[in-house]
This record gives structure tokens, sequence and C-alpha cells, in this order.
């Protein structure tokens, strides 16, 4: 397959429009009343301007491109502390706007190039993708352990391979092998059940989608596994008469949503092939009343918005011949696809919820801190920076915090650990699931 | 890029000694992490610090200044470094003191109207804090990320000076470390500890700290003067065919000390964004468009600044004046209103078609020079292919006029950088050589200027320098004296 994924030197434009003014470092509203908050987990923690949001990130592409910095451990180190969270993006309104996490991550392609990242503990995720499809070494057949509770009840969950569906549930290898986290997945095929409907998983031969492999830079190990992925979907399509992929982790849906479109063929193996969050997919049923709450989930709750089902999914439009601006210009951006309202109204729904919000929300929610390889790579500031997050959440008066991502999940129950919170993580669809 | 100055040296032990003060994950002199504060938005050329420092407490700075003044090192003090000066690239590296981490806002006085910041603490977070108190400070047209104290210091202006004037007149008290690591306060604060509400009647001698760029001392706290917001917006527009119509407006206006900002811009300062390169303005388009904003407590205050606004109006097109009422491009005001602002503060408006370079000439001119030197003006940059994105401003009434050309360019092209600085110098000399004084002079301004100056104010500013600052340690060289 052929693929257009930037170089750093091919985006070297793009890096000479930031003019280091700093506004990314802070998120700011002016209402009124006038709100603001800190919006970098990597400036937060080190402090230096070369780690404060994309004014720091862009000052580090600047000097390779310049010739000024050459790669040292410190300087490799620096490039892999950043949850490519797109918190700082969201802030700026300059023409390279659009590609700030690309920016970010092209370094650390250029890092891998050069032979010299991701970090150690990173690598890890490197070795382990090949050698197992998945960052958590976890071997093929533990992916279906949390479906056990299903074959209990002689309910098993169909595998899309053997038996056709029009729904495939592509669980992810959080859900999967994460512990903590596999109720996520119980929960979310206890859903599709109540509503009666017709989906399988891959099992055992599902992989990983390659969002932390792209995240830390492995260009490589993300084609290979995109590209698999790719095949795969498109025979479940062709032959196993799937319509619809939904995916309840926030990494695995912006992979296959954003990431793959940088294939060159992602409309011949996936242009008829519906990919949807589970949140979102959801939503219809909620619309049409079928997903109906019938039971009491009696709790104080506050919602953080993921950053891969949020501000990485603005469309940026970007005038590309000239007409309306200038060449490559920056026009605007649009929310629809962002999930900012559908998990917000499903949860308020809920019968018994008391619903607070916190400050940092929607495009300037404050990342939890495990994403971009972080959680792997430094997992303790990645707990600290989930525990800032836990007690904004707790200041809010809530006593749970709802989130639709796995990562954020497992990150945020960690902070709260640290913290000695009583606050827990819960995924939407654990409390739809208890109000069905 | 304009390329980089060669590496200065960094010693291991000079670094160990710094790590000591304010901890190793605060004190470094790795390159990646001097990078980053080796150029700002400015044409001025990057040059690397050997050290960077983040002090968290008072006394880690008075620490880094004994050490640094024993070894001679320089140290230059740095909050966001949005200054569009080059302020705070080391004009002979040394130790950057980056202070965002003292960012605590230690008193908001709701009664006698005042605060008391460390030098981190932003616009932003101002601004939040404040509203809680329905009160207000002049945000500058800059990024809401910068730090207010450094603001201040800098005889800063912002969205209320043409009311209560520059930033610098709103300083109450001080407390800052000198080049030799002594904490002096100035204002009541020297007098009772807890006592933060004025300057006056002491001796001036906030002046040794403010206007000097950061080569006096470090100011680790300071007390700003604030005002209540009152609930009533009018923002009155208008639009001329001159600066010499606009000029007697604002001036008339100005006379009546009704405005909290009063200000005028040329057309291709109120496009959003400026237009790079050069080009030329439509034919009907006016060539200036001015904003008057005002703020009240009662409609009939409102009404009362209304008949004012009015009566100036008819007076001046009574005079034959081209002026007019007029519509301000919405997101240019809001730009201008709405402060602090993210659309300015990330620069849309001023560099979002060149890209990564923003300079100007920013001056106090008074305001019957505007005219002749904005000619001038304009003509050094039209040749040069630069939009003459122009703004004259009044400040307290018409105690004050601020003349300056936001001049953006692309970065990334030296000879642009060179073109961009080149215009921008000119304009600079035109304006000294008319009486104007520039703000958050670069080093290139400051040549200019003290090569104007009386030999007694450059030898009077030697020996306050020598006195305070005897190894000439702080932010070294950046007055070009
Ligand atoms: C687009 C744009 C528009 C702007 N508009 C305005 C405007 O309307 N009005 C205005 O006044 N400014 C304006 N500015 C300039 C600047 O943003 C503000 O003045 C800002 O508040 C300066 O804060 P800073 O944190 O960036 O200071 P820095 O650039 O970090 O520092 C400024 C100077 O103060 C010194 N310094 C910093 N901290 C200390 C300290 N604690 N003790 C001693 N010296 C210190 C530094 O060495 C340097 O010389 C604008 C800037 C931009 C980019
Ligand atoms: S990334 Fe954007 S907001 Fe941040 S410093 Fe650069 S131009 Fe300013
Ligand atoms: S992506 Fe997130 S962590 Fe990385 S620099 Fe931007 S705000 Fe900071």
């Amino acid at each position: 397959m052929k693929w257009n994924i930037p170089s750093l030197e091919e985006l070297e434009d793009v890096v000479w429009k930031c003019t280091a003014c700093g506004n990314c470092k802070t998120t700011y509203n002016f209402g009124p009343p006038p709100t603001y908050g800190e919006i970098c987990p990597s400036g937060v923690e080190f402090g230096f301007e070369g780690y404060m949001a994309s004014k720091g990130k862009i000052s580090f592409a600047r000097g390779i491109l310049d010739g000024q910095l050459e790669w040292t451990p410190e300087f490799v180190d620096a490039i892999y502390k950043c949850t490519v969270c797109g918190g700082c993006q969201n802030q700026c309104e300059l023409d390279h706007k659009p590609f700030i996490p690309e920016i970010i991550e092209a370094m650390r392609r250029k890092a891998v190039e050069d032979g010299v990242g991701p970090m150690p503990t990173q690598k890890v995720i490197a070795q382990s993708m090949r050698s197992f499809n998945n960052p958590y070494q976890g071997p093929r057949r533990v992916r279906t352990d949390w479906t056990r509770p299903f074959k209990k009840a002689k309910q098993p969950i169909k595998n899309i391979m053997k038996e056709d569906a029009p729904i495939l549930y592509y669980v992810g290898c959080t859900g999967a092998f994460n512990l903590p986290v596999r109720n996520l997945p119980v929960a979310t095929a206890s859903i599709f059940r109540k509503l009666g409907l017709d989906f399988g998983i891959l099992g055992e031969n599902e992989i990983c989608c390659g969002s932390t492999a792209m995240r830390l830079g492995d260009v490589d190990e993300f084609k290979r596994v995109a590209e698999t992925n790719m095949k795969i979907f498109k025979d479940l399509h062709d032959n196993h008469g799937v319509e619809t992929i939904i995916t309840s982790c926030a990494g695995c849906y912006r992979a296959i949503k954003k990431d793959y479109t940088l294939s060159e063929n992602y409309e011949e193996y996936l242009g008829d092939i519906k990919i949807i969050h589970t949140t979102d997919f959801l939503y219809k049923y909620f619309k049409e009343d079928k997903l109906k709450f019938t039971k009491e989930v009696p709790w104080k709750v506050t919602y953080h918005d993921p950053c891969h089902t949020g501000r990485h999914l603005l469309e940026y439009s970007i005038d590309e011949d000239g007409s309306q601006q200038w060449k490559g210009s920056y026009l605007g951006k649009s929310e629809d696809n962002c999930l900012y309202d559908i998990p917000r109204e499903m949860l308020k729904a809920i019968p018994g919820i008391e619903f607070n919000e916190m400050e940092r929300i929607r495009n300037n929610s404050y990342c939890c801190g495990g994403g971009g390889g972080v959680m792997t790579g430094y997992g303790d500031w990645a707990a600290k920076n989930a525990g800032i997050r836990i007690q904004e959440g707790m200041d809010t008066g809530a006593d749970q915090m709802v989130s639709i991502c796995p990562f954020c999940h497992y990150n945020l129950n960690e902070g709260a650990k640290r913290i000695k919170s009583d606050m827990k993580l819960y995924d939407l669809v654990e409390l739809i699931d208890m109000a069905l | 890029m304009t390329g980089m100055s060669k590496e200065t040296k960094v010693d291991p032990l000079i670094t160990k000694r710094l790590c000591e003060i304010v901890g190793d994950k605060n004190a470094t002199d790795m390159k990646h992490v001097r990078y980053a504060y080796s150029y700002d938005l400015s044409f001025v050329k990057p040059k690397l610090p050997d050290y960077v420092v983040m002090p968290t407490e008072v006394e880690q700075i008075q620490e880094v200044m004994k050490f640094a003044n024993e070894e001679k090192i320089p140290v230059i003090p740095y909050t966001a470094g949005t200054n569009i000066g080059g302020l705070c690239i080391p004009e002979q590296g040394g130790i950057l003191l980056d202070l965002k981490r003292m960012n605590k806002i230690i008193r908001i006085d709701e009664e006698s109207h005042y605060a008391i910041l460390e030098p981190g603490v932003s616009h932003a977070q101002f601004a939040s804090a404040l509203a809680k108190y329905n009160l207000r400070w002049s945000w500058p047209v800059g990024p809401p990320s910068a730090s207010t104290s450094s603001n201040a210091i800098c005889h800063g202006i912002g969205g209320l000076s043409g009311r209560y004037g520059l930033n610098s007149e709103e300083i109450t008290s001080m407390e800052v470390v000198l080049p030799t690591g002594e904490l002096v306060r100035v204002g009541s604060c020297a007098i009772q500890e807890d006592a933060w509400h004025s300057c006056l009647p002491l001796p001036r001698v906030d002046g040794l700290f403010t206007g000097w760029l950061g080569t006096t001392g470090v100011i680790t706290k300071i007390g700003l003067r604030v005002h209540p917001t009152p609930p009533i917006l009018k923002v009155f527009t208008t639009s001329a065919d001159t600066l010499g119509d606009m000029g007697a407006y604002l001036r008339n206006l100005g006379n009546y000390e009704i405005c909290d900002d009063l200000t005028g811009v040329s057309w291709w300062l109120s496009q959003v964004p400026i237009p790079y390169p050069y080009k030329p303005k439509p034919e009907e388009a006016p060539e200036w468009i001015s904003f008057a904003t005002t703020f009240s407590w009662t409609e009939k205050e409102k009404e009362a600044r209304e008949e004012i606004w009015k009566m100036v109006m008819d007076e001046e097109i009574k005079k034959g004046s081209s002026l007019k009422e007029t519509v301000y491009p919405e997101e240019a005001l809001k730009a201008r209103t709405q402060l602090p602002s993210q659309i300015v503060g990330s620069t849309k408006n001023y560099t979002k078609q060149a890209g990564a370079g923003i300079s100007w000439p920013g001056t106090f001119t008074p305001l019957n020079k505007w005219e002749p030197v904005y000619d001038e003006w304009k003509k050094i940059l039209i040749d040069r292919n630069l939009s003459p994105a122009v703004r004259v401003t009044n400040y307290r009434g018409v105690h004050y006029g601020m003349l300056r050309a936001m001049i953006p360019f692309p970065k990334k092209e030296p000879a642009s950088v060179e073109n961009a600085r080149q215009a921008i110098v000119d304009c600079l000399k035109v304006d000294l050589d008319n009486g104007g004084i520039p703000y958050k002079p670069p080093v290139d301004f400051g040549i200019e200027i003290n090569k104007r100056a009386q030999q007694g104010y450059v030898e009077l500013l030697k020996k306050i320098k020598l006195m305070l600052d005897p190894n000439d340690i702080m932010n070294t060289d950046k007055l070009a004296l």
C-alpha cells in the first residue's frame, strides 16, 4: 500500500509558521467571565520552554531542521515526554495549527529512523508488537479471556471469522489485555446483547490497530498492522457481511478513522465500511428510544473528554489551492466528529445521575497523561498527571469520573490511587449497562 | 532563519552549583532546553543562553544572583519572552532565569483595589482571578500567557491606558532581588511588610526597576493597582481618509478623557491578518479606522459619553474632516476589545500570512507628530514591500501618543528578516528625530537612542547601573550603553 506520512523535512514550511508567541501554553477564554487553565501535561511537569506546549515542541523541530540540535539521549527523551494530546494545538491560530501533532510525531519518526527512538521502555512495545501483535506482550489466546462470562452463561460471542455478522466489535488491545479495563468490553457486549444486535469479534485473530506504534514514531510497525487490518476489514466486508466496525477504544477509533486515511488505498479498503465509536453508535438507539434506562445509578459524576474522541477528531479546513486566502492557509475547524455532547447527553439521561462539569472540558480538556506512549514510557509521570485530573474532578463535588477511553480509564484510576482518592473512572458503557 | 551565533562555553561545575541551588530538575545546560530560549518573535539574531534555571523561591533567586555575581556570569530574567524586542535573548550567554514557576497571586485586595503578584502570573491567570471580584487590569493586546508583572515593569500598555496611563504607573510596590543578591523592597511594603498599596509619597525608587529591561534586578513580587469593571461597554468606531483627520479627531476626543482606549489603525492593521507582502488598499476603503472604548456604570453615563462623542464628531465634520461613523471589522474589533485575547495572543491578526516573525517600531510619539512620521514610515515600508500596518493611540487623555507599525515577516527567509529589520530601524530613526521614544527597545534601537541621548543622561544611567550591578551581569548589553 502507498502511504502519505510526512517526514519532518516535508513539514519544514509549516514548522516555520510558529511565532513562539506561547499562546499554546495555557487555555484561556475571554468568556465573560474569563477562564484559564494549564493545558500541557508536559509543560506542567517539566517546565522549561522546550517542554511547553507546541511552542516548545516546534522549537525542537526547528533546532533539528536548522542543524542546531543533534540527538542526545536527553533530547530523545524530551521529544517523547509529550502525550500528543493536542491541547496546545487547540490554542494556536496560525497556518501550522492543523499539523501540530504531525510535527511532534514526525520528530519521533525521525528519531526511530535514525535509530535513537523510541525510549527503552517503549521499545518493549515495539518488540511486543512484532512478537505478539499487541503492545502488552499478551499471548493471542488471552485476547478472548474477557468473553468468559458470556461463554459461561452459554451465550458465547460470535467469532466473526466463523459466523457472519453485520457488526464487528473491534475490542482493542487495552480492553482485552489490560486487566483493570476488562469490564469495558464486557459491558459493551452486554449492551449489544440487550439490544439484540447481531455482532461478532475477531477474537484471537484481532491484532493491534497500530495507534501506539504511530504515536511513538514507529511507522513501519504501524503500516504493517494497519495494512493487515485494512485487508482483514475488507475481507470481512466482502465475505462476511460486515457493514460496521464498532470500537470502544478512543485510540483505535482515532487510528482507524484518521491515521488509516493516510493510506492512498483507504477508500478501496474501508470506503464502504462504517467505522464508529461505541458511544456514537449507541446514541442512535438512545435517540430512537431503544436504549431504555430502567435502573437507577445514583452517582455524582463528572465527565472527562478523551483527547482521541475529542480534539483529535477536529476537522481542519485548509485553503489547499489558495482560492480563499492563500495556499496552505488554515481557514477554520469543525467539531462535527468530536464526541462532546453525545456522551454527556446519554450520561445525564441515566436515572439518578447527578452531573458536574469540570473547568477544562471539550476542546480544552486536560489530558489524562497516558497518551503518546507516555503511559508505557513514563508510567510514574502519567499517573501523577492523572492525579491532577482526578483532583479536578473531585473539586466539582463529583464522586466518580466517567469517560469513553480504556487508556484514560486505566491511567485515571492509577492517578486516583496515587493521590489516594476514592474517585474511580468508569466507562460510559459500564454505567449504561448498569442502567439497562 | 538568521544564523545562530557561535556556541558559548558551558561549564559543568556551574551547572552543578545551579542544580544545588534550585534542584536537579530546575537547572540545566542541555542544548535542546537552551535552544528554545535562543530566539523570539522578533528580528533579533538568535543567541543561546549557557544555562537555564527555573527558581521556585525568592531565596533561590538570591543564591543564583550571589553566585552569578561572584562568577561574573550574565543573568537574563524571563517570564514568557513575548516582548517582541529580543529582550530575553542573551547577548553574552549566561543564565536564563525562567520565572514561570513563581506564579502565585498572593493577594487581591477588593477594597483597596490592588493585587500582589509573583512574576510568573500570566494575564490569563490574573484575568480569571480578577473577574471574580469584577475587577480588571489594563490588558495588553498580546498573548494571554505572558506575564503581567513583566508587562508592568516594561512600561507596558493596555486596554485601559487611554484612561489610566502606562501599566508601570499602576505599580504600587515591589520586592526585588538586586544583581548582588540582596533583597530590597520599594513602595509602601518597604515601610510596613504587609502594606502594598502605594509607591507614593515615598521617593520613586521603583523607577530603578521599570523600563530597565531586566538589567537592574529581578522583581519577585509586585503590587499593582486594579480597577472596577463597569457593566456597560460602548465602542465608537469611525473612519477617516487621512491620519490628519483621524489624528485631529483622536486629539479632540482625547481632551475629554472619557475613553479607556482611543486608538486609530491604518487599513493594513485592521485586516486579519496584516497583508504580507504589501498590498495596496482598495481605492474606496478609508485609510484610517478607529475605535473608542468606553465603559459606563449607568445608561445615563453612557448617554453622556455618547453626547460628548457626537459633539466631537460634529465639530470635526464641520471643519471639513473626512471622518465618518463606521463599522469596525468584527474579528479585529473583538481582538481589541475582548482582552486578553486569544486571537491576538496567537498573533493570528498580525503574522498569519507572513509566518513566524513580527517586530515593531513601537514608540511614544507626541500626538502632533503622528502624521509626518507616518508619511515617512509609509514610504520606507512600501518601498520594502511591507504593509504600513500602523497604530496610533492616546494614553491618559492626550498625554502620551503611541505610534507603532506592526511588521510581520517570514522567519524562514533570512533575507526577508533582514529586509524587515532594516525597514524597522529606518522607521525608528525617523521617529526618534521627531521626538518619539521607542518602548521595549531591542539593542538595534538602543544604539539609535543612545546616539541621540544627552551625554549627562547616558552617564547617569551608567552610574546607576554600576551602583546596582557592579559586575554588569544583569541582561548584559541590553541597554546598548
Ligand atoms: C502579538 C503581541 C502583541 C503585544 N501587544 C502588547 C501590548 O499591547 N502592550 C504591551 O505592553 N505589550 C505587548 N506585547 C508584548 C508582551 O507580550 C507583553 O508586554 C508581555 O506582558 C510581556 O511579558 P513576558 O512574560 O513575555 O515578558 P518577557 O519577554 O519574558 O520579559 C520582558 C522583559 O522583562 C524582563 N523581565 C522579565 N521578568 C522580570 C523580572 N521578574 N524582573 C526583572 N526583569 C524581568 C526581561 O528580561 C525582559 O527584558 C505584545 C506581544 C505580542 C507577541
Ligand atoms: S504553536 Fe502557535 S500558539 Fe504556540 S507558540 Fe507557535 S504560533 Fe504561538
Ligand atoms: S501535545 Fe499535549 S503534552 Fe504534547 S506539547 Fe501539546 S499540550 Fe503538551
